[in-house]
């Protein structure tokens, strides 16, 4: 400690290679484990097969509550999901599926209450929409009901993943 | 900006002679590797808290996807050795670093005895280093059970039969290590809770108290 | 006692202060390069840190942990093998005087002699001297119960059957095995079964799934057996029924 000019740069430079090799360690021994940590974030999204739900000819203009089966695989558990969906033909005749997920906080819708009639109605929060899955103002939905993807094919309706509705 | 909120630290709760009697404190020569390389016995202690350090942050992360129950335990482990990204490596450091750990733990007590380091006054830390020592082959083998594969599975039957032919207390020992008359879904549970609560918190709790007496005591004077 | 001016007292308290704590050595006054634990003394001990690490780092890569099969309580042929810092004490137990009527020497006497001799290693060797060749029976035990320790684990190693146990221990794909099949019945009929496994998992036997076995030898092993485990004339029955298990043994056991 006799050279005390000199002293404070080796200092300075000591404190710096320490700081240098204490961050490589802790980089070294954390970066594998939050890439391990944050792997459901990087994986990529399976779009779900499509499933038969319905045969063409059962659909009318009013509402039908269908469930159907997906297969799921959650890390290392496999099983099958019971999904819902309402699927109707609009007045133009395309079939429409749509699903009970309140987009408010996720409850699920019924059509047709007796106190609610021609509407899907939530009974957590009383959020209401009409036939076409529209959210009615006033009610605490944010967005419309979201819909399956869909495609006919053989007379029976497939279906797919449900997205929320662009520019709702 | 840093200086500040140091200094705002500081004035209210005085926290420079914390850190500075540790910073500042002269250590001397004949356990700095740069001037005796045979010094790096001296090494061992820290390296065993090094991969202490590793364990027990590898063990958090594993928790994140293991599941402790005999359905899942061994394709949670399947899952996330194989399927999650950088999992082999995480995995690996915890089953690699438990070895380390014990190799470290054995030469770190080899250079204490051989170096005359436990004799007076340094009785106490001896004893809680060998506790330490025994909690770190407790860990060893509760650690063995979870991946629920078959060396675990057998090997811990046979252990908990060595623990069985203890006289008198042997019966009582196995059923209450293992939770049933069984090696099974009781036996994983409690060896996680052994494994992931009690056991560490005992290592933390001795080590805290290893690392107090060494900064009391000093570091024992060249032989 | 010391009373009145000049007393100290511990902290804030009233109790007069005694003064028996054995100081550490202030090495700041002690001959010899000593220096500041920070940085410099913490950067060598970091430094020697980032060399394990980066050692430790490239075994985790190269080398995977191992996994068995998922436990199987029923697979009771499992030779077990506890890790490797415990294979001293599973050897111990394999010796006469270890065992078996003497049991309680080697799981309660030898082990917990050696505990309780480490735990107070402090009061069995009380000299002051610390040089390792100056006390030589405190020197002279460890270095035995060091090399025994070795010798132990070493033995243990050699004797146990390493390939066997990882076969046994091997993570066997589930085959979809068609159970109504005419080969199916045949190999279940016969006593393959017991000791192959419903599913030809292996249980005395050896696992038959995996494995690619042609039929050619098939037939010859049912017929001839595999000494010692496996007896000679284990199928019995027509020629045209071996010809239809050993195709189905065929079918099964490819990867």
């Amino acid at each position: 400690m006799s050279n005390k000019e000199h002293d404070v740069t080796r200092r300075q430079f000591l404190n710096y290679t320490l700081t240098g090799v204490g961050g490589f360690m802790a980089a070294g021994m954390l970066m594998p484990m939050v890439r391990f940590a944050v792997d459901p974030l990087l994986q990529n999204k399976k779009t779900g097969k499509m499933v038969s739900v319905v045969s063409v000819d059962e659909l009318t203009d009013q509402p039908q509550r269908k469930t159907f089966k997906v297969k799921k695989v959650d890390g290392w558990h496999e099983f099958e999901e019971q999904k819902i969906a309402y699927v109707f033909k609009k007045k133009n005749g395309d079939i429409m599926a749509l699903s009970p997920i309140c987009t408010h906080l996720g409850c699920t819708v019924n059509w047709n209450d007796p106190a609610y009639p021609n509407e899907y109605h939530c009974p957590c929060h009383g959020g209401r929409y009409t036939k076409t899955g529209i959210n009615i103002p006033g009610t605490p939905p944010p967005a419309p009901l979201h819909v399956y993807d869909m495609k006919v094919k053989d007379g029976t309706v497939y279906l797919g993943d449900a997205h929320p509705r662009g520019g709702a | 900006m840093l200086t500040k909120l140091y200094d705002w630290v500081d004035e209210r709760l005085d926290i420079t002679p914390m850190w500075r009697d540790l910073a500042d404190h002269e250590v001397p020569e004949h356990v700095n590797p740069a001037y005796h390389f045979s010094a790096f016995v001296y090494c061992f202690g820290g390296l065993t808290f090094f991969t202490i350090v590793i364990q027990i942050l590898s063990g958090m992360f594993l928790t994140m996807y293991y599941v402790p129950d005999i359905n899942n335990a061994w394709d949670s482990v399947f899952y996330l050795q194989n399927k999650v990204a950088y999992g082999q490596i995480v995995r690996g450091m915890h089953h690699w670093g438990a070895s380390l750990t014990i190799v470290m733990v054995f030469l770190h007590t080899l250079r204490v005895f051989f170096t005359g380091a436990y004799k007076k006054p340094r009785e106490l830390n001896w004893i809680v280093g060998v506790l330490l020592f025994f909690i770190i082959l407790g860990l060893g083998f509760t650690g063995y059970l979870l991946p629920w594969d078959m060396k675990a599975l057998f090997a811990t039957k046979v252990g908990l039969q060595i623990a069985a032919s203890v006289p008198f207390i042997g019966n009582w020992i196995e059923v209450l290590l293992q939770g049933s008359d069984i090696v099974g879904a009781q036996t994983l549970a409690r060896f996680f809770a052994i494994h992931v609560f009690f056991l560490p918190a005992a290592l933390l709790g001795l080590l805290a108290a290893h690392f107090i007496m060494i900064r009391k005591q000093g570091i024992s004077g060249p032989l | 006692m010391h009373r009145g001016k000049g007393m100290t007292f511990v902290g804030d308290s009233r109790i007069p202060k005694r003064g028996k704590f054995i100081p550490p050595k202030d090495y700041s006054e002690y001959p010899g390069k000593t220096e500041a634990f920070l940085p410099n003394f913490l950067l060598k001990e970091w430094m020697v840190g980032a060399v394990f690490l980066i050692g430790f780092l490239v075994l985790t890569v190269s080398e995977a942990s191992p996994l068995e099969a998922e436990a199987d309580p029923t697979k009771a042929g499992y030779i077990p093998l506890p890790d490797w810092y415990f294979l001293f004490l599973y050897q111990l137990l394999k010796y006469p005087y270890a065992a078996g009527d003497y049991k309680v020497i080697g799981i309660v006497i030898l082990p917990g002699l050696a505990m309780i001799a480490l735990l107070i290693a402090p009061w069995l060797d009380r000299g002051p001297e610390r040089r390792a060749a100056r006390r030589p029976i405190a020197t002279g035990l460890m270095l035995l119960s060091l090399i025994s320790i070795i010798y132990l684990t070493w033995e243990s190693s050699v004797s146990h059957d390493w390939a066997k146990s990882e076969e046994q221990g091997k993570i066997v794909k589930k085959v979809d095995i068609d159970k109504s099949s005419e080969g199916y019945k045949i190999y279940s009929s016969q006593s393959c079964v017991n000791c192959h496994g419903e599913n030809l998992e292996g249980k005395v036997g050896p696992a038959l799934v995996g494995k690619n076995i042609p039929a050619q030898l098939v037939e010859k092993v049912a017929v001839n057996g595999i000494p010692p485990k496996m007896p000679p004339n284990a199928f019995k029955g027509s020629d045209k029924d071996l010809k239809t298990l050993a195709k189905f043994i065929e079918k099964v056991s490819k990867k």
